[in-house]
Parts: structure tokens; sequence; C-alpha cells
């Protein structure tokens, strides 16, 4: 059963896809470093480029997932050492992180992460290799009304983990859905949406979109730290970068624990690194805090989030191989790159496309050896790219998404678009809105039509279809007790007993 | 009843969703065995959308941090300086633009007027280079510069 990833080396060991997965790695650290990129921003950032490049679709996509696990693992870099999250992920990073560096263990707290996420992330692969072909085998027997249904319970879990408020991230996923409508409509030629304009009939291109809504909104919302003194300085001394392996078997327990959690976390749709990181640690807080020492510089507590945050990226990878319904804002974008190359994600990928899927997996287990060695010895070269002033990111962002965009077809509507899309980003950003459900709602919407109009012409227009099967069923109820139970368990649990332990609420890439 | 940021967020998402749902119920749809059709999704997502703004209507968020007066001047620069630079990319060429874009930006982000046009110029013909020369793309303008060298 593992001929798929016996193919899958074969396809990452060739020195381009070699190459290629020790580029992304170092370009997603470096984006990742960055203040305010994070990996959903970087690939949309280096996306474009890869294009350019005309690597056939495996290629790319190692690329673009190095750069994403890459990504992962730059994010912590500003959260150990600046107390700013460089991605949601890191959030729970900076808890004991930082607390690490101002005692002056700053070096050290990078080598235990890096050496936590190569956990992590090992953890999650291997529930990856193990766990992928299992379930694409039981998704080969999904129909378009089975599909339909898992992706309302898609939509559902997103609902409820992520972003601070359901009701707008159900908006959130709706706008990005009715943003996929426009264009014209594939079973009857009907062009919706397009206002007589021609450069919409093909609907709004998705490097356009994921550029307009991450860039230049990020572009727009960095102009509200532009006076921040983030320049010069304040960086802590790194000190050693290596650790000893005591500390690292002090924190074995948290970081299989941490891994084990965030893989299972990022399986789920739409939730994804950074309630990973949020649940392991408040997981091995309870386990293992006897001392009271977490949040004031405790290893294990670092180990635990940073496992976790990568372990959830590799887990969101199941679903998006397998069902083709990705787990996270970035597995979304990736899905979305799969489609460009007309390659639909989903069960028929590991029988149809195994160099596609088995190389992809593979080329995780490389990366994140390759990351490993990257991040012990050049810790401290990465941590120099926080200092890399605002008037130089920003410009250099700009340049990327102009020319990105540009390339698509040498068209300025294109560009336009993109500012437009910006414009709206910063906006929904600024209502407290989290992107990542409208980058899903436009990747799926599509494939969530056709599914439902293939079911309902399969059976004349008769909606019993929808729920006909065992499968469907279930996954209605599912999506049914996801929507609801968030409404019941608290007046449950206060009337059980009284708890008064704060819910990490936090916004999800 | 206060003006909170999310019940005009909301009414305005109601106006969109009648437009989306007008503008479905308006397609003409040629025969097709398609029992569903291209409005029905639409429609109903439109009156999903409805729904969910009316919630907000009536039940508003807690206002964000809306940027003030000097912030918005800033941000409407930014896009001011992107709208140009999308104006004449293709007039100017790439290298021209892009180093009064970069040494805008860069203005506009507290750099000094040297780093500014030192950024300018470092950015825009490096990145030039890098992007025709080592990843194949065809960027406009750069007929006039090769002439030169």
């Amino acid at each position: 059963m593992f001929d798929f990833l016996i193919h899958g080396f074969g396809v990452a060991l060739t020195p381009l896809n070699l190459g290629l997965a020790f580029l992304g790695a170092l370009l997603g650290t470096m984006f990742g470093a960055l203040p305010g990129i994070g990996p959903i921003n970087g690939i949309a950032i280096l996306m474009p480029l890869a294009y350019t490049l005309g690597l056939p679709a495996e290629s790319a996509l190692i690329l673009l997932a190095a750069i994403y696990t890459g990504a992962e693992y730059g994010g912590r870099m500003s959260s150990i050492l600046l107390n700013v999250p460089g991605d949601a992920g890191a959030v729970m990073t900076t808890l004991d992180g930082h607390p690490l560096a101002k005692k002056g263990l700053a070096g050290p707290a990078l080598g235990l992460s890096a050496v936590s996420s190569f956990v992590g992330a090992t953890i999650a692969i291997l529930g990856l290799t193990l766990f992928a072909p299992l379930l694409a085998e039981v998704a080969v027997m999904f129909g378009p009304a089975e599909f339909f249904a898992l992706m309302i319970f898609a939509f559902a879990s997103m609902s409820v983990m992520m972003g601070k408020d359901p009701i707008k991230t159900a908006i959130g996923a709706v706008l990005g859905i009715l943003i996929g409508t426009v264009g014209v409509d594939s079973s009857t030629g009907v062009m919706r949406y397009t206002f007589g304009m021609p450069e919409l009939y093909d609907g709004i291109d998705f490097v356009v979109m994921i550029i307009g809504l991450f860039a230049i909104s990020e572009i727009l919302l960095m102009l509200e730290h532009a006076n921040r003194q983030d320049d010069e300085d304040d960086i802590p001394p790194l000190g050693r970068v290596f650790i000893s392996l005591k500390e690292v078997l002090a924190c074995k327990g948290a970081m299989v624990r941490s891994g084990l959690i965030g893989f299972i976390i990022g399986i789920l749709p739409g939730t994804g690194a950074s309630v990973g990181g949020a649940v392991s640690y408040t997981t091995e807080k309870r386990i293992s805090d006897k001392d009271g020492t977490f949040g004031t510089g405790d290893m294990r507590g670092l180990a635990a989030p940073e496992a976790a945050n990568n372990a959830s990226a590799a887990g969101s990878f199941v679903p998006m191989l397998t069902l083709g319904i990705p787990g996270s804002g970035t597995t979304a974008v990736l899905l979305g790159a799969l489609m460009l190359y007309n390659i639909t994600p989903g069960p028929m990928m590991f029988s149809e496309r195994p160099e596609v899927a088995g190389g992809l997996i593979a080329s995780l287990y490389i990366g994140n050896v390759v990351l490993l060695a990257l991040n012990l010895p050049l810790a401290g070269v990465f941590a120099r790219i926080l200092t890399i002033p605002r008037w130089v990111l920003v410009p250099g962002i700009a340049i990327l998404s102009f020319v990105g965009v540009y390339q698509l077809h040498s068209d300025l509507t294109a560009i336009f678009l993109m500012l437009i899309i910006g414009v709206f980003g910063y906006l929904l950003r600024k209502l407290g809105f989290s992107l990542a459900p409208v980058i899903l709602g436009y990747v799926l919407g599509g494939l969530m039509e056709q599914n439902l109009r293939r079911a309902l012409s399969a059976s004349g227009g008769d909606i019993d279809i929808l729920w006909r099967s065992g499968i469907s069923i279930g996954l209605w109820i599912a999506a049914a007790a996801l929507l609801v139970l968030p409404w019941l368990l608290p007046k449950l649990i206060t009337k059980l007993q009284p708890s008064n332990r704060p819910m990490a609420q936090v916004e999800d890439d | 009843m206060k003006l909170a940021a999310d019940r005009l967020l909301g009414i305005v998402l109601t106006g969109l969703a009648a437009f989306i749902a007008v503008q479905a119920l308006r397609l003409n749809v040629p025969i097709s065995y398609d029992p569903v059709g291209p409005k029905a999704f639409p429609l109903g997502l439109a009156i999903l959308l409805a729904m969910l703004s009316l919630v907000l209507v009536f039940k508003p968020g807690e206002d964000g941090q809306w940027p003030h007066r000097a912030l918005t001047l800033k941000i409407l620069l930014v896009l001011g300086v992107m709208l140009i630079y999308a104006l004449l990319f293709t007039r100017l060429g790439f290298i021209i633009t892009t180093l009064m874009t970069v040494a805008m930006l860069a203005r506009i982000f507290d750099a000094s007027w040297n780093r500014a046009l030192i950024t300018g110029v470092v950015m825009s013909v490096g990145s030039f280079f890098l992007f025709t020369d080592a990843l194949g793309i065809s960027l406009p303008g750069g007929y006039w510069l090769e002439t030169w060298f």
C-alpha cells in the first residue's frame, strides 16, 4: 500500500525537486520570519513566480509545500525574539518563548523550537502517510451528494472553529463562494455577474484574488505600524543556538503529545495551526505544569505549541489530498494552485496522479529534514530578517504583487482588480473578519455547486438524493451537531460546574 | 440606536444580497437538461447572506479600532501611489515606474529621501534583471534600456 510513497520518493529525489524543496524551505523561512508575513501571505506572494518557472505540477506543489512548512518555521522567530507572533499559528509560542529570550536564552529557545517543530511535523507526516491512503479508499465511495454534504460539514466546522465571530466567518465564506460564481457557468454557458466585462468571463483569477486579498491588504494594514520602532537593536542576543540533548529530552513528552494533538486538529477542516497551538499549550500546561513555571519561560511551554502548529500544518494536508477539502486557509491556496494545473485533489489523486500525491508527501519528509538542518545553524541569519525595515519590505511586496499579477496575461485590468480586492480585504480585516474562510469559500464554492448540480441532475431534480446514503446522513448530522453544540455546551457546562477558564480565541490562517 | 460598524455592514450586505438575488433572477437560461440551472446556487447564497447580515444588524459586535484621520490619508496615499503605478506601468516601463513607486512607498513608511531614492534605484534595477533574466518574465519598457547597455 506504500507504493505511492516509494514512487513519491523517486519523484522528490530528482535533483530539480530536491533543489526546489531546499529553495522553498529557505524562502518560506525567510518570508515567515518577515514581520507581518505569515505562511498564507508568503505563498500568495511567491506563487505567481513559481508559475513563471514553468514547473510541472508535482514540482510546483513541492515548492509551494516547502514554502508553507518553511513559513511555519519562520513564524516563530518574531514570537520568541520580539513577542510579536509572526503569524496566527505562533501566538502561543510567545507565551514561553519570549520569556526565555528575556532570560538570555534566545538561542536555545530558537534551537528548541526548531527541534520540536521537526518532531511535531515528523509525527504528522507519518500520520499523513498512514492515514491519507486509507481515507482516500473510503472517499472513493463518495458521490456528488456525499461531496456536497462533506462541504456543508467543512463550512459548518469552519464557522465554529475559525476566527472570533462565527457569524462573520460564515459571511466571509458566503462572500468567497459568491466571488467564485463570477464568470461563465460551465454547464449552461450563462454569464454570471460579469456585467458585460469580457475580462470577467473566465471568473476572477485565483492569483489576482489571493494577492489582492492577502498581499495588498497587508500593505495597507502595515501602515498602522509604520511608526512603531521595531527596526533597530531590540533583538535580544542569541547566545548559543545549539541545545543540549538533555534539554530536548526534558521536552520529549510535550513534543510527542502536542504533535499528536496538532495532527488531529489539523485534519479537521477549518482548524489549523493556531487552534492546534492553543489546545496543545493548555493541555500541556494541565499535564506537566506542576510548579507553575508555564508562562515564565518553561521550555516545555515552548515545545508544545511549536510541535503542534507544525503538526497541524502537515495534518491539514490529509483532507486536502484525500477529499479535496482544505483543512486551513493556506491549504486552500495550495488547492487552488493544484486546480490551476487542472488537477482536482481528491480520492482519485492517489491512483490517477500518484506522482503528485506521493511526490508531495515524500517532499514533506525531505523538506522537514532540510528545515531542521537550515534552522539550527542559520537561526542567527534568519533572526536578522526581523530587522528589515518596513520601508524596504513594503515596496518589495508591492513589486512582487504587481509583477506576479502582470505576468499572468500582461494585462492591466487584472492589476486594478487586484487593488480593488485588496481594499475589500483590508475592510474585511478591519471589520473583524478572518480572510481564511473567504479564500476557502472561493476555492470550494465552485466544486460545491458542481457537486450539487451533478447530484440533482442524476436524480432528475429530486432533492432527496442529498441525504439518501448513510455517509451523507452522517455528514449532515455532524454538521448540524457542530452548529448547535457551541450554543448548548456552555449552558450545559455552566450548569454542571462553574468554570472561569478563558478560552483562547485566535485568528487562524 | 447607535450605528455600529457591524450594523452598517449588515445593512450594506443585505443590500448586496438583494442585488445578487435580482441579478440571479434576471439570468436568461437557455433550455438545458440541468434541473438546477445557474440561478439556484447564487439565489440560495443571497438568502443565506441576507439572513446572516440581519443577525449582524440586530446583534452587532464591538466596534474595532478605525484609522484616525492621518492614517486614512496615508492609506489613500498608498492606494493612490499603487494606482498611478498601475496606470503608468506599461507606458513608462517597469524601471522608471518601479523606481518612483518604491521611493514613494518608502517615504510614506518613514524613510528619509536619500534612503528612499537609493532603495528605489536598487530595487527597480535589481528586480528588473531578476525577473527578466533569471525568471524569464517579460516586463514592459525594457527596450530603451537594452539600447543603452
